[in-house]
């Protein structure tokens, strides 16, 4: 018989709601216990949950951060349409139903330490995973700059970094405190007029970041980026316009979450063509020049 | 109830095929047999028999998306028969399925006749155990629906294919159609061996801000609890022609709970299928078998099978059962 090494990596539990956090523009921090989904998480891994037991399906949602040694999973969520608002209401002591983790995470490449991480809105939570787990990774040196973009405030307080960053516009000198304690430069964007944000796109703020740098600057440049999609498609572009390799993480509706029923697609181009891969299993992270090529 | 071993009252035959439980996972919900399985704790043993993924001739990219969205107590699916073609299933997917954990049923879709007969051949000279007809998707431009719509085509479809296969032949009824009782007795007469009943209800969704269709397809077809009660009701039409020709029925339509299962089973499915459930819970499958075994026990039923057809209809008038 064939190894089937995919089976039993998805653990479904009910999970504990340890934290329910609510932030400007109907935004939330869910924290719950899922200890079996915490120990395997990785950077681009999401969970599937229920909202509801009205509702017939789950909600797919990015992991933020993950604590295997208390065994907690953490999300940001907005409030988009009847699935999080109901899943809004739960709180501390309530039981939702994870199965998680799912799906392929960001690949780091050691050759390509300079790392151009991207989070627009609710794009933001892999972010903050991917950067928390280059900072414990004592292999390898790892450079990483984290932009921000929103159009609700941010999640969290922002404050003025600490942290020199050549290339970046005057005055845009706003960061994720989180990012600063773990001594990772970041900025943030906003269309919003937010102080000390680049006015304008994210993407605007990257290619401030990313123009200047010379050829062997730039082979040293991996850029990971989760957004709307509009964000994504702009992250694939300027990457591929440089040279320089992206993965973005997708979203799109799911039902099943494990590669049964195809109904989160999306096109890729392959070697062979074409290709409709799942978002779930095949995904969430894909390269940024198959789904979004520039030709 | 221990991992893998499930009580003997939920053994049951169908087409001359042991099933370890009435439950079957439904084509296009499980896909090509493997995939629920990365669920800890969830295994193929607890059904009777998985339907994989249709498949076609040459390999389908299928829609655009949006392929999925939640209705109340339903979703509307429009995947469009993606699959990577029937020799890639053959020679690179059923070797890798383990055949001692379930019975394993392809799903034979197509665009004409000749490609029906075509994937059935193939597949007849394979370890599937059995092959469905699915002359019920909705979400394709030709053959699927089209086909199962009328009674005629139905019929020449499964003709054509029982000349190819000595394999079980199982014919997926649409419930979109007038007669689906008139249906089912022409697949009977060109060699069906069972049914099942039924496929998804087209349906479709609008965004009102963008006055444009969620569906990329524009329709889809509907499934879970919101059809459970016509779904029941075409099983009984089924059955009313297929009983006496002791030809098995596959139930479907919304099945969550036990209790739905058991209310398929009286009305006269022999085995149950599981889809869009199992979204939800993906080890729903083990509650149903669970509820059913407790079922049988209680009302002291030695088999599951002697449940089938149970419903007590000595009250109602004979008309119902004919309505369209």
């Amino acid at each position: 018989m064939h190894p089937k090494p995919h089976r039993g990596t998805i653990f479904l539990e009910d999970a504990e709601v340890l934290m329910q956090e609510r932030f400007p523009g109907e935004q939330y921090v869910l924290r719950m216990r899922a200890p079996q989904c915490a120990a395997s998480a990785l950077p681009g891994s999401f969970i599937h949950v229920t909202c509801d037991a009205t509702l017939p399906m789950r909600r797919p949602m990015s992991i933020m951060r993950v604590s295997n040694k208390d065994g907690w999973v953490e999300c940001l969520y907005k409030v988009v349409g009847e699935g999080s608002r109901m899943l809004a209401s739960r709180q501390r002591g309530d039981i939702v139903s994870s199965l998680g983790p799912i799906g392929q995470p960001f690949v780091l490449h050691p050759e390509r330490p300079r790392l151009l991480l991207i989070g627009g809105g609710v794009g933001i939570p892999p972010m903050i995973f991917l950067a928390d787990v280059l900072r414990h990774d004592a292999r390898v040196q790892w450079n990483p700059l984290v932009l921000m973009g929103s159009e609700v405030p941010f999640p969290f307080k922002t404050r003025p970094s600490t942290i020199l960053l050549p290339g970046m516009p005057d005055g845009v000198i706003g960061c994720m405190p989180l990012m600063e304690d773990w001594n990772i430069p970041s900025r943030l964007a906003s269309q919003q007029d937010f102080p000390g944000c680049y006015s304008g796109f994210v993407t605007d703020l990257a290619r401030h970041w990313l123009q200047p740098l010379d050829k062997n600057a730039l082979a040293e440049v991996e850029v990971f980026a989760c957004g709307p999609t509009p964000m994504l498609k702009a992250v694939a572009y300027l990457a591929q316009k440089l040279g320089v390799p992206s993965q973005v993480s997708l979203e799109e509706f799911m039902a099943c979450a494990v590669g049964g029923c195809a109904g989160c697609t999306v096109e890729v181009r392959t070697e062979n063509g074409p290709a409709m891969k799942r978002v779930c299993v095949d995904g969430p992270v894909f390269d940024g020049a198959s789904v979004f090529p520039l030709s | 109830m221990t991992e893998h071993t499930l009580p003997d009252s939920l053994k049951t035959t169908f087409c001359g095929l042991e099933f370890s439980s009435p439950l079957v996972l439904l084509s296009g919900c499980a896909g090509f047999g493997e995939e629920y399985t990365r669920v800890a704790g969830f295994s193929n043993r607890d059904v009777g028999a998985v339907c994989l993924k249709g498949t076609t001739l040459k390999a389908r990219l299928g829609n655009k998306p949006h392929r999925i969205f939640e209705t109340p107590a339903g979703m509307l699916n429009a995947i469009g028969l993606q699959n990577p073609g029937v020799d890639h299933v053959v020679k690179h997917i059923l070797p890798a399925l383990d055949f001692s954990e379930t019975r394993f049923i392809a799903n034979v879709s197509g665009s004409t006749l000749e490609e029906y007969v075509e994937v059935t051949r193939r597949f007849d000279d394979s370890p599937i155990d059995a092959i469905e007809i699915n002359i019920s998707c909705p979400n394709v431009r030709e053959g699927g629906v089209a086909f199962g719509n009328s009674p005629e085509m139905s019929a020449r479809v499964v003709a054509a294919c029982r000349k190819v296969t000595q394999k079980p032949l199982i014919t997926k009824l649409s419930p979109n159609q007038t007669d689906i009782a008139e249906n089912a007795r022409r697949c009977l007469e060109a060699g069906s061996d069972a049914f099942a009943a039924i496929n998804t209800l087209t349906g479709m969704a609008i965004d009102v801000e963008t006055r444009k269709p969620v569906i990329g397809n524009m329709q889809g077809g509907l499934s879970g609890p919101a059809i459970k009660p016509m779904a029941l009701l075409k099983v009984l039409q089924v059955y009313q022609v297929a009983r006496s020709h002791q030809v098995p029925i596959i139930g479907q339509g919304g099945i969550t709970t036990a209790r739905d299962a058991l209310e398929f089973l009286v009305a006269g499915a022999s085995a149950v299928g599981v889809g869009t459930a199992l979204f939800y819970d993906p080890l729903v499958c083990r509650k149903i078998n669970a509820g059913i075994a407790d079922f049988l026990a209680r009302q002291r039923i030695q088999r599951v099978g002697d449940l089938v057809g149970t419903l007590d209809t000595d009250t109602l008038p004979l008309t119902l059962c004919a309505a369209g």
